[in-house]
């Protein structure tokens, strides 16, 4: 039986644990720690917000939680914390004291990270976000004893196939109304073209001209949608010509909750990075202090090892970000920017380079409050970097005789692999999707056009999605994308699949 | 700032956890003949079978490689090129977390669970009812009942007594109505009398003479009529039992193959024996040109060289039939595995003639070939078993799910052809459809 938590004595903690955050110039705010049983934990693990609406996946994610913990019983060596106002953070009363002050420590660094970063601000415009979680649960039951379970699964399947279908811009909410949006385009065409017309009515063979931009014009104040689209769930939400009003209700509730959590997805490795940096200097402080003792030191070595090992197949958020925040500040501080030192080709001069800048701790916050990840990748996943973390591309092939996989390092050059973390941390690891016409054939069927440069999508996902796709949609879907380096179109018509040379 | 205990919760992830495992069982029972196939199902031995299934995951637009692989970062030493690990194609547990191909997880099945799952999707719910063949075993003597007469040895005496005492308070009341007299003389009388009704009677004319009893003490009166004696029956009880005798050609044509898809057959033949049987026996016989009755290791690990006398098995299958396994008091079952080459069909043909002779509730014949098309060449790739089984029994072919399939029309016969592992599942359909399985005699 693991000891009862002792309350009284974590109170104290988090009171210092806040002292010495504020000493260090972190942004805090009233944490709401809640102290609950590993069910509550293990549930606000799979269900993203702290109550949520009922769907079979967060079942799976949660099985898949518990089997883990009643296995190992270890406790659970992971935090859980939401963007609110304030936020919220859980605290699983069976965990042993260490491990809770830990997490204590790496919380009140994601709600600086929360507090400062320029990006999170987003996630937290969407306040009300938990409890429209929580209503939304009581309705959508409601939507299942009124129209069964199985007609409500379909539609969060669906909704869940392209949650993450969003503008790449998470600062731009996208333009719904489609007629404001097309005047404002026709308007914008018509000014492009004025100053050419005026030049070439002097040579009097405007014709043409004219005939064109009235063409295009035309063609502009016919197409659907009249813009490009990247909101897939929100453009499909509001348009489709079969979802009843139930669905909408279903899918806008579900397009929010991924708006809301996608600034998160677009930050993850520095906001785990930064929290893992701050959590393991807040315990070095306090085992310093002497308010915890050193077989409680021990524990927190022994979970945080753990939590930053390296992994073969995996990326680490944990240790790649603390590692990197860890990599920025000697940087800055032993003053290794600028051109100076980008101009100097000297190695041994390069590796001693030291000016004493002490500019890291102001380097650092700069990149919590504007950086998202893949601009940090950019700027500093310098092949110093990747050398030091000895990170490598590995690949899978499957034996198609035997059904064995085999895994193997595909890549080392660096140059290579920021590319990919690049261009895997620009969207969700794709180019864009967008919904090109609305208005297919003239028939109101969807074609969807990936903006794609060479990645090729997995096809066996592909071709499921766009049966989801089709359930929301009603009417045939097409997909333009690459496969085998060829421009195809995909597509389903509720029946079978296709695909066709472009 | 704040620690706060909240109100507790209901636990909201078991329901849908619960939906997700039913969706997993639908997917499960579309994935039957995959499953059924898996080969540490027959290995594992403990009841329960670790399966790969696909994890129930919703799709979504994401990078992939055509040939099922993936690919990520990862972080250590070594060169491109150098191999980080291998996942096995089947059924060996990976480990958690480290495997990209998250889409499947092991999952562990019961056997039963997959036993059910094959019933229902053969519309086969109430296995319980066993609708087999039930034997009579002989277990001595039982006492059932009550007779009149019989060995005193067997004289019921508790019976007996009851009966004597019926008769006292009848002769007593007889004894009143004849003499008028007031039961506590009658019964002086009648107990002087030892019970003799005319006796008493004589006695009570001289009621003066009489000792008079102070009470009425009943005592059993015997009369011939009184007597009851057990009455016996032979006990015996009825009881299904089964016996699987499993023959195999273990010439050089099976390769490891083959053997591993008999092997699958067989496994699941025993299950849904067990199920339907409360006892079930497995015999193992190997031939090549002789025939030899071994335990069940070497039966599937045996492989010689040499030649191929199909009757030399179902000649000593007879015998142990004979010897072993009466078909008065077992459900015979035999299954013959072979490539379907055979050197003396005539003679094969005469054995399996003989073994339907003794009236055996089945002949499963599994043809196994591996890595032909047969159906490319039809008429010259019928096995030489398959063509005399076909012209010496009346027969109809047919083909279901891939597997093409003998039925006997008079015999009890059943033959298939499984020729890769996604067959033994409708293979075992055929040999579990009731009218087959059910009793013959």
């Amino acid at each position: 039986m693991p000891k009862p938590l002792d309350i009284e004595r974590l109170k104290i903690i988090e009171k210092r644990i806040y002292e010495i955050a504020q000493e260090w110039g972190l942004l805090t705010t009233d944490v709401q720690f809640e102290i609950v049983g590993a069910q509550k934990m293990l549930e606000g693990m799979a269900y993203m917000f702290p109550v949520n609406f009922s769907h079979w996946s967060f079942g799976r994610d949660y099985e898949t939680h518990r089997t883990i913990y009643d296995h190992t019983g270890a406790g659970i060596p992971y935090e859980t914390v939401w963007n609110f106002t304030p936020p919220v953070a859980l605290l699983v009363e069976t965990n042993p004291f260490a491990l809770n002050t830990i997490i204590i420590g790496h919380v009140l660094g994601h709600v600086d990270f929360f507090l400062g970063s320029r990006i999170l601000q987003i996630g937290r415009s969407f306040s009300d976000i938990a409890d429209e979680a929580y209503y939304a649960a009581e309705r959508f039951r409601e939507y299942e004893v009124q129209h069964g379970k199985d007609e409500v699964e379909k539609i969060i399947d669906a909704g869940m196939a392209i949650l993450w279908q969003q503008n790449p811009d998470i600062f731009m909410e996208e333009e719904l109304d489609e007629e404001i949006a097309r005047d404002r385009l026709l308007t914008m065409e018509r000014e492009k073209a004025r100053p050419a017309k005026d030049i070439v009515s002097q040579f009097g063979q405007n014709n043409n001209r004219d005939e064109l931009l009235k063409k295009k014009l035309q063609y502009l104040a016919q197409r659907v949608p009249p813009e490009p689209v990247y909101d897939l769930l929100g453009y499909i939400t509001r348009y489709s010509p079969v979802l009843k009003p139930h669905h909408r209700d279903i899918l806008t509730v579900m397009r929010n909750q991924g708006r809301s959590l996608a600034p998160q997805r677009k930050t993850k490795l520095l906001n785990e990075g930064w929290a893992t940096y701050w959590h393991v200097r807040f315990m070095r402080r306090l085992f310093e202090e002497g308010l915890l003792t050193a077989e409680e030191h021990g524990i927190f070595d022994d979970f945080h090892s753990g939590v930053t090992r390296e992994n073969k197949v995996g990326f680490n958020w944990y240790s790649i970000g603390l590692a990197l925040f860890e990599y920025i500040e000697e940087k800055y501080d032993k003053g290794r920017f600028g051109r100076e030192y980008d101009m100097c080709e000297d190695p041994v001069k390069k590796a001693y380079w030291d000016t004493h800048a002490m500019k890291g701790k102001e380097k650092i916050f700069q990149v919590r409050s504007f950086y998202s990840d893949r601009m940090a990748i950019e700027e500093f996943f310098t092949d110093e970097f990747i050398h030091q973390m000895r990170l490598y591309i590995w690949e899978s092939e499957v034996d198609a005789k035997t059904g064995e996989t085999t895994y193997y390092i595909a890549e080392r050059d660096p140059e290579v692999i920021r590319k990919i973390l690049v261009r895997h941390h620009t969207l969700y690891g794709i180019e864009p999707i967008v919904i090109q016409n609305a208005n297919h054939n003239r028939n109101g069927y969807l074609y969807l056009n990936h903006l794609s440069n060479g990645v090729e999508l997995d096809q066996r996902r592909r071709d499921g999605v766009l049966v989801h796709i089709f359930t929301l949609w009603g009417k045939p879907v097409f997909l333009e994308t690459n496969v085998d380096n060829k421009r195809v179109v995909c597509s389903f018509d509720g029946k079978k699949h296709e695909v066709k040379q472009k | 700032m704040s620690i706060y205990v909240p109100e507790p919760t209901s636990e909201r992830g078991k329901g849908d956890a619960k939906r997700h495992r039913d969706k997993q069982k639908e997917v499960l029972k579309e994935n039957l003949p995959k499953v059924i196939a898996e080969e540490s199902i027959i290995t594992g031995g403990s009841g329960k079978v670790r399966v790969p299934i696909r994890r129930l995951s919703i799709p979504d637009f994401r990078p992939g490689k055509n040939d099922g692989g993936s690919g990520g970062v990862g972080q250590g030493d070594g060169e491109a090129g150098e191999v980080l690990g291998r996942r096995p194609g089947t059924g060996k547990p990976g480990q958690a977390g480290e495997e990209p191909g998250e889409d499947y997880i092991d999952t562990e099945v019961d056997i039963a669970e997959i036993l059910e799952l094959v019933f229902e999707d053969l519309g086969l719910p109430q296995l319980e009812e066993k609708q087999v063949k039930e034997l009579i075993v002989d277990l001595g003597w039982k006492i059932r009942g009550t007779a009149r007469g019989g060995p005193w040895a067997l004289l019921d005496a508790r019976r007996t007594a009851q009966e004597g005492v019926k008769r006292f308070w009848f002769l007593l009341q007889a004894l009143k109505d004849e003499s008028g007299l007031p039961e506590l003389i009658c019964f002086s009388a009648l107990k002087k009398a030892e019970g003799i009704f005319n006796e008493a009677l004589v006695l009570l004319k001289d009621v003066a003479a009489l000792p008079v009893e102070i009470e009425v003490v009943a005592f059993p009166i015997f009369h011939a009529d009184d007597f009851r004696f057990h009455k016996i029956q032979s006990d015996t009880q009825y009881q299904s039992q089964a016996v699987l005798i499993a023959m195999m050609d273990v010439s050089g044509s099976m390769s490891t193959e083959k053997k591993y898809l008999a092997r699958s057959m067989l496994f699941w033949l025993v299950q849904f024996l067990r199920k339907i049987y409360e006892k079930v026996i497995i015999r193992f016989i190997i031939h090549h040109t002789e025939a030899k009755v071994v335990e069940e290791d070497v039966f599937f690990k045996t492989g010689e060289s040499g030649g191929t006398n199909c009757y030399s098995a179902y000649e000593l299958a007879g015998s142990l039939i004979d010897t072993e396994y009466p078909v008065t008091q077992w459900n015979v079952y035999t299954w013959h595995f072979s490539d379907g080459e055979d050197f003396d069909t005539n003679r094969t043909v005469l054995e399996l003639k003989k073994l339907f002779a003794r009236k055996i509730n089945m002949f499963g014949y599994g043809e196994i070939r591996v890595g032909e098309h047969w159906r490319l060449f039809p008429s010259i790739s019928d096995s030489q078993l398959f063509t005399a089984f076909s012209r010496a029994f009346s027969v109809e072919k047919t083909e279901e799910e891939g597997v093409r399939v003998l039925t006997g029309s008079n015999d009890p016969l059943l033959g298939v052809v499984v020729t890769r592992k996604e067959h033994i599942f409708p293979a075992i359909k055929q040999f579990l459809k009731k009218d087959r399985w059910a009793n013959h005699a």
